[in-house]
Formats: structure tokens, sequence, C-alpha cells
């Protein structure tokens, strides 16, 4: 099989802010429960963000954002600074695969990223009783101390590789749809294979309307914004006229 | 990480990091392991007591240096620059040829004209048959008294030159004797023996350099004298003017007679801690 | 009858001076409240986990970093001395050495013991040996701070092995007579790993490409604040010594070094601060006109959230980095025990400032262009964990004074008088 790349096209204009693909990543990835947890502390390997053109009145727009790990390609910040290799970027599926179980908790890693895409387990894993009930049985759950991030649903890309050995064939893509994009109510996240240029995920990517957050970095993320509205391309660039977050309450 | 490990491959970023690493561990395990070696080395040929004993030395007030044969009145004024060694002094038979001057004044305190004595205060007296025996000597017993536990060393056991003989503790202090000779212990006494030591000496006792780094004769007068002079003014009472009394006799347990006197120092001067 | 007086007169050196026992112990008990309150702090975090302090997913390092690089840089007086005494044959430095390996490795112990209760999961810090990313800059410092801290512990142990009653051990003495003979060796080791380890704890915010406030480019794999950190390591080292000895010299109330000793630590430590402050003038220009802007960011854009204002840039360059610089080298400044003092405490807050910009403001400031500037105000189990580290400094430092010669041999007091 052919390396693959996997990531995202995610349309901006489509995302309602539901927050859907926020409830599916924490469900699919057994995220504890926490009541104490703050916006800060909380763990949401995916996060709508909720962003303004700063502007009031009938000039003001807002958008969703959806940041989560972006894949980084190329210099991948996080796997250059991890001090024992619990990070790495897998050549088979371009995935950004994070080991907590060799996460000595250090941090250094987040300290790394430019997105704020990692998260910290501050406590250790708890769930209202009853609710261990519905966890996912293909997702190990994480002590707390190390670190974790969104890593495209790695269950499902096993069940789907499991599925095409079976089969002697490749991964077919209707077997490997990480939960985000599943949940999607209007299909804003679209998740394909930048490596194969067929794929029309590939093709938006490669569209004027699509942009990604900090490119200028040079870490080449592989997820991928698109919008018809120029102040959101703009923030492709943290030049651009201000942009402000709209605080949740 | 390692090979076996999957997808490990070494780059070169791997050797040169870890050769490195590795060269740094080897260099301070090679420096340790040489050191604690050559600490062994130094004890199988009985360096390691010359070493301690120098490094002591070192480390004595001046006062306590003095040469033997400024104590006799050989010479005016000297102090030791090679750690009592007399065996190996270079100037030591330019000066023992000198007369031996000073006063005669009565000490208070006896000592042996046929007793060989050491600058730790112990005699030494060699037997007919080739070995020694070693005690406490007179100042030393009227400054300690009865010790409350004396630790002697094991027969068969080897002691080094200057190093420590046996110990004793009185009143909650401890005193390192030092031994006026290096040998092996063949016999063990106690203060009710008047002797504490028999030992084989490792070198020949009917060499006469072997003793000649011990005191006799004369010598033990001057050394005596001093001692007695440094004793007055470390036991006098607090607040007191310097005085030095002539005559009389020195009383005994001097340990229980004065014991607001600082005993630390005094012991350490006596018996030449560092 | 014994003296009744409690006395541990028999582990200080002959012919020393030290306050009573009774006097020591009443120094050391609001010391010991500190570190027993410290250890109270550090068992919380080690046992409940990382929610006791105040980090959180944005500010993922927080005041122990912090403290962690500014205490290793300060500590770089010992390797330092080490490397001018040894290796360069500067003896009129000797009488600093012991009281800065001393100081040296309470500051390396010190931290890593902040660094043990800093991760998340202490128990598998032997993973980065067996698992070493030769990219990572943690990874060179993990390694080089361990082999450092024992280093340091060897230098150390010859002079506890001094000790009064210890010395009597001939085992130890002769061994550490033997390891003080091969002392060179350790001090090269001890220079070539701090030159890596100091370099390495810059590298660790110059490679940072997602942070662009801290990123810096440099020589093949080495950014500028590699080098920097280095220099201002030993800019800071020989100040902070001479802050140590003059509160060491004050709080007992003699004199322990000779005047020159402080004449050359200030000489030195102003000439390489100078020199610092003249790289770090040029990196800063570099960075502000070709190294932001090339990733996206107008450097106007850091210094636009009070209080981390332009004023910061200007006391870590200026205020604290010439100013000092300039009292420390300029000749007369000796004569004045206050103003040679002030000189270096300034100069060690100058690289103090160094590193809290870039671990803490660096945090603070927006990446994404809709972040916004965040605030973090360390907890009380932080604070009192570092403030039992300072604790535990004072009583080790303290110890040694007492019992073990740091300062010099005294083998020319006389005794006759009974003093």
């Amino acid at each position: 099989m052919s390396a693959a790349r996997y990531g995202m096209v995610i349309d901006l204009d489509r995302c309602t802010g539901c927050g859907s693909c926020m409830v599916a990543c924490a469900s699919e990835n057994n995220i504890p429960a926490l009541p104490q947890a703050t916006a800060r502390t909380g763990l949401t390997p995916m996060l709508v963000r909720r962003v303004s053109n700063s502007k009031q009145g009938s000039e003001r727009r807002e958008a969703f954002f959806p940041i989560m790990c972006m894949h980084c390609e190329h210099e991948t910040p996080c796997v250059k600074v991890c001090p024992q290799q619990a990070v790495e970027v897998d050549k088979a599926t371009g995935v950004v695969m994070q080991m907590p179980q060799r996460c000595l908790g250090c941090r250094y890693c987040m300290t790394a990223c430019p997105y704020h895409a990692r998260y910290f387990n501050w406590w250790d894993p708890s769930w209202p009783a009853g609710m261990e009930k519905s966890l996912n049985p293909g997702v190990s759950s994480r002590m707390r101390g190390v670190v974790e991030k969104c890593n495209l649903c790695h269950a499902r890309l096993h069940s789907a590789m499991e599925k095409a050995a079976a089969g002697k064939r490749e991964i077919d893509a209707a077997d490997y749809i990480p939960a985000c994009v599943e949940a999607c109510p209007t299909g804003a996240i679209q998740f394909g294979n930048l490596a194969d240029a067929n794929d029309p995920v590939t093709k938006e990517s490669k569209s004027p309307e699509s942009f990604r957050l900090l490119a200028r970095l040079g870490t080449e993320p592989k997820v991928y914004y698109k919008s018809k509205e120029a102040w959101v391309r703009a923030l492709a660039e943290p030049n651009a006229a201000p942009a402000s977050e709209v605080q949740h309450g | 990480m390692f090979p076996g490990i999957d997808g490990f491959h070494w780059t070169l970023g791997h050797i040169l990091f870890l050769s490195l690493f590795f060269l740094v561990v080897l260099t301070i395990f090679i420096t340790v392991a040489s050191a604690a070696w050559r600490t062994s080395r130094d004890f199988k040929t009985h360096n390691a007591a010359d070493l301690c004993w120098k490094s002591d030395f070192a480390e004595l007030p001046v006062s306590d240096r003095r040469c033997r044969h400024e104590l006799a009145g050989r010479v005016m004024s000297r102090t030791c620059d090679n750690a009592f060694d007399c065996r190996h002094c270079g100037k030591y038979s330019q000066f023992a040829v000198l007369p031996v001057t000073g006063h005669v004044s009565r000490l208070g305190i006896e000592y042996s004209p046929d007793r060989y004595y050491h600058r730790g205060h112990t005699w030494l007296e060699p037997s007919d048959y080739g070995t020694v025996k070693v005690g406490l000597d007179e100042l030393a017993t009227h400054l300690v008294g009865r010790p409350d536990s004396v630790q002697l060393p094991g027969i068969g056991q080897e002691i080094d030159l200057n190093q420590t003989a046996w110990r004793m503790k009185k009143n909650g202090k401890e005193v390192l004797v030092r031994a006026p000779i290096e040998g092996k212990v063949i016999g063990v006494g106690g203060p009710e023996q008047g002797w504490f030591l028999k030992i084989q000496p490792r070198l020949d006792p009917a060499n006469p350099a072997t003793f000649r780094h011990l005191l006799r004769g004369a010598e033990v007068h001057g050394w005596f004298s001093r001692e007695l002079e440094r004793l007055q003014l470390q036991l006098r009472a607090p607040n007191s003017p310097a005085a030095l009394a002539d005559g009389g006799v020195l009383v005994p347990d001097l340990m229980n007679a004065v014991p607001e006197a600082d005993w630390d120092t005094v012991l350490a001067d006596t018996f030449l801690e560092a | 009858m014994a003296s009744t007086v409690l006395t541990d007169r028999r582990w200080i050196a002959r012919g020393e001076e030290r306050t009573s026992l009774s006097r020591f112990l009443l120094w050391l008990t609001p010391w010991t409240v500190l570190l027993a309150i410290g250890v109270y702090a550090a068992a919380l975090c080690l046992w409940y986990g990382l929610n006791q302090t105040n980090m959180d997913n944005r500010f993922a390092f927080g005041l122990w970093i912090f403290l962690d690089l500014g205490i290793i840089a300060l500590g770089a007086g010992a390797f330092f001395t080490g490397f001018l005494v040894y290796i360069l044959k500067r003896s009129e430095l000797k009488p600093i050495l012991n009281t800065a390996v001393v100081v040296g490795f309470i500051c390396y112990s010190g931290a890593v013991a902040i660094l043990m209760i800093d991760v998340g999961q202490p128990l598998r810090a032997w993973f980065t040996f067996w698992h070493p990313n030769t990219h990572s800059m943690l990874t060179e410092v993990t390694f080089c701070i361990s082999c450092y801290l024992l280093v340091l512990s060897l230098e150390y142990l010859p002079i506890l092995f001094r000790n009064r009653q210890l010395r009597k051990v001939p085992s130890l003495f002769v061994f550490e007579r033997q390891l003080h003979m091969l002392v060179p060796v350790l001090a090269a080791i001890g220079t070539l790993l701090s030159f890596f380890h100091q370099g390495s704890l810059g590298g660790l915010y110059g490679v940072l490409r997602g942070r662009p406030f801290a990123f810096r480019t440099g020589i093949l794999i080495w950014p500028s604040t590699f080098f920097l950190f280095i220099l201002s390591a030993i800019a800071s080292g020989p100040s902070f010594l001479m802050l140590v000895t003059a509160t060491v010299e004050k709080v007992t109330g003699r004199r322990l070094v000779p005047q020159d000793v402080f004449r050359r630590l200030a000489f030195i430590s102003g000439l390489l601060l100078a020199i610092y402050v003249a790289a770090k003038s040029i990196d800063t220009l570099v960075w502000l006109n070709v190294t932001s802007p090339s990733a996206g960011f107008a450097p106007w854009q850091f210094y636009a959230h009070k209080p981390f204002g332009t004023p910061i840039l200007f006391g870590e360059i200026v205020l604290f980095g010439l100013l000092p610089a300039s009292l420390l080298l300029y000749r007369k400044t000796a004569n004045h025990q206050g103003l040679l003092l002030t000189a270096a405490a300034m100069a060690c807050s100058g690289i103090l400032l160094n590193r809290f910009v870039l671990t803490v403001q660096t945090l603070a400031l927006p990446t994404l262009p809709f972040d916004e500037f965040l605030s973090y105000m360390p907890s009380w189990q932080e604070i009192a964990s570092f403030g039992g580290v300072i604790a535990y400094g004072v009583i080790v430092y303290s110890l040694s004074y007492r019992y073990l010669p740091l300062f010099g041999s005294k083998g020319d007091a006389s005794h006759v008088s009974g003093n």
C-alpha cells in the first residue's frame, strides 16, 4: 500500500458551531467527564472556536473554527521536541501519532505547538457512575500526567486496516471516517488522502478559497480551511486585520 | 530507539550524540574507578597512611609543628616542613650534631630516658626480642586520667606510623592516639598494665634509622616543657591572665579537674588532630 | 564532670570559629519550616497531580520552569570557576572554588528536584535515556544535566570528606586525595557538559518554530539563543558567587576571601555581560527585522500587550545588561562593596529577566490570529515548592559552611592563647 497523507478540508461557511464534532470526538476517545476542568484545563482534542472580525453593529461578522491537531508534515514541531519520541509522524498515513504510554508529561510539545492542539491530563480520568458503559472499547484511556491530542481516530484506522487485510485489498475510504467527520451535520469537515490526486479533498485543498492557519511558519499542516469570506481567509496570517475570539459563557 | 524496536534506524545524529554521551560517561566512570583503584593500591602499599598523615600535618597549627631541634634547643626556631619524618629529612644530620641546650628546671612530670617519645604523646620501648612496647606518655596520662573506655586493635592487625593506634573515650570526648611506629600488633594491654600495645615493627629494630623520628633524652625535656606551657595557658580559668607556674607537680586527671576548659582544642593539640 | 552544654565542636574544623550550636539551630529553624512547607506542597503535587498548580493547556510551563532555567544560569559559576582554575590555571580564584562547587551542587540538585515534580510522570524519567530523540534539545538537556549533577556530586565529595571527623576515616580520606588529583579531568568534563546544557536550555526556545517570539535562526542546528544562554550564564555565575560570598560574609561577620577575588569576579562578569549585551543586541535586531517578519509576525505585535511592553526589552539589554556590565568593568566600583554588589545583583536580575521573558512571556503571547494574550499566576503550591528549594539551598550551604572547609585552610591559626 502506498503511503497516504490523510488530511482535512473544513468548510467554515458551513460550520454552524453546533459542536457535534466535539461531542463525537469526546465520545470516540473516551475523554473523561471532569466537572472541575475549566476552559484552559479541559481536554478537547477537537475544539470549536468562535471568532469575529472585531467590528460591531451591522459590520460584525462571526465564524466558527474547529481546531484540532493539524498533523504537520514538515519539521513537525511536537515531534522534533519530544525528548523521548512519544510522538512521531506515521510514514504510512501521515498521521502524527501520540503515544501516551511513553509520554513523560514534560509538556514541551504543548509549548511547541502553535495551534494549541495538545492537551494535558491534569487529572486522572473519571466518569460519573454508569457512564463507563458508554465508553469506546477500542480506545484506551489515558492516566493523568500525559499529553494527548487528536490522532485522526486511530482506532477507526485500525479497524479499516483489519478489514482491508482480511479482504486482501487497500483500505476502503468508506471504512475509515474519523468521528468528527461522521458527526458533522452539515458535512463541513471533509476527510481524505492528500496523496491521492483524485481525492475530492485534495482538489478542495488546492482551491483559491482554501488556506491553512499560520502557513508561513513552514510546518505544512494537513488541515485546510475554506471560506468565501475574505476576512476569514485573512486569518491565515497573524498580521491580518484584527480578529478576536468571542468568549463563550 | 534501540535496534529491534519498530521503525528505528541509525542516523548520523544518533551516532554523534550517543558516542559523545557515552564518552563523557565513560570518562567520569574511569576517573572514579581510577581514584578507587589508586586508593586500594595506596592501602596495599601502606602509602595511604603517609598520604593521610602528610595532609593532617599540613592542617596542624604552626605551634604544633615545631621542629624537634628547636624543642631540643639545637636551633632557635624552626617549623618542621617534612611531617616529622626525620627518617627522610635532609636537614636531620645537620642539626643532630648540634648540642642540646635548654632549661634544667624541674618539670613536675616524669619521663623515662630509656624510652623513645612520639609527638603524639606515646612512648616506645624496644625489647630484647626485636619487638617494641607502646604506651601513653606521662603527660597524656595526667591529662586524660583513667579513660572511660579504650578501643584497642586486634592481635595481628597492621598499624601504620602516625595512624590511629588505639582510641580512648573520656567524658564524652574521643581521642585517637597516633601510632609511633609501623608494624603488626602482637599483644594488647591497657591502662592497668601501664602499656597499650606490643608491636612487631615492620622495619628492622636494629637499624638506628628506624627510631630516628622519635624523641629521646634531653629532647623530651624541651618538648614536655613546651607542652606544659601550652597546657597551662589553655587550661587556665577564663578571664584570668596568662601565667606560667614554675615548679610544682602536675595535677593528675586534668580532664576531671578542669572540666570547663576547651578540651576539644586541648586534646586536638595534644594528640595532633588535624 | 563533663560540660553540659550541647556542642558539635568536634565536627567543626580546628581553628575555625563558628557560632554556638543553639544559635545555629535557631538560624536553621525558619529555613527548615520553609523546607517543610515546600516538601508538603511538592507532595501534594505528586499525590494529586499537576492540577494543584495553576498551569494549564496554554501555560504549559510556568513558575517552575522559569526558576529552573534561572537557577541553572546562576549556578554556572561552578563550572566556569572550575574551568578558570583548573584549565586556564587562574589560581587567584582558588579561594572561591569550594563555595562555587557547593553553590553549583545546590542549584543543580534543586533544579532537578523541581523538574521531577514538574513532569506529569516522574517515574518515566528514564524513558528519555532509553528512547532519546537526538533532534530534541530537551534530550540533550536531560543527558547533560544528569551527567553534570553527577560530576558536581563527585566534586562535592572531596569537600565533604575533609570534614574534621570524616577525614579520620582513612579509606574516605585517601579516596578524597586521589579524586582531588583527578579533579582537573572532572573540571574539563564539567565545562564540556555545561557548555552544552546551558546552550541547549537556550536552544529549547530558539527552535520553537511555533512561537515566533522565541524562534531564532543560528549556526547549523543551534539557534542563536544557544550561544546567548551560554554567554549570559557565565556572565551571571560569577556575579551570583559574589552575592553569595558577600552575604555569607555579612551573616558571619568575617572576611572570607581576599578583596582581590571580588575584583576579579567583577571583571569577568562585567566583561562577559558586555559581550552578551552586544551579541543580544545584534540578535534582537536580526530577529526584529528578519526572523519574525518572515514567519508572518510583525515584532510590534509582541510588545503590544501590557505589562510586557518594550520596557522589558529595554530592561533586559540596557538597565539590567549594559548598566551593570559598565559598573562591573569600571575599576573603582570594586572599592565600594555596596555598589559592587548592586551591580552584581542587577546582572543576575537581567539574566533572570531574560529567562522569564523566554519562558513566561513566550507562552502568554498569542500565536493564532484569534488568540488572546493570557495571564497566569502561580498557585501557592508552586511558590511553596520553590521556597522549599531556596530553603534547601540555605540549609545545605549553612551546613557546609559550618562543618566543611569552604574557604581555604586555616593551618596558620594559633591555639596557644586558647581563643
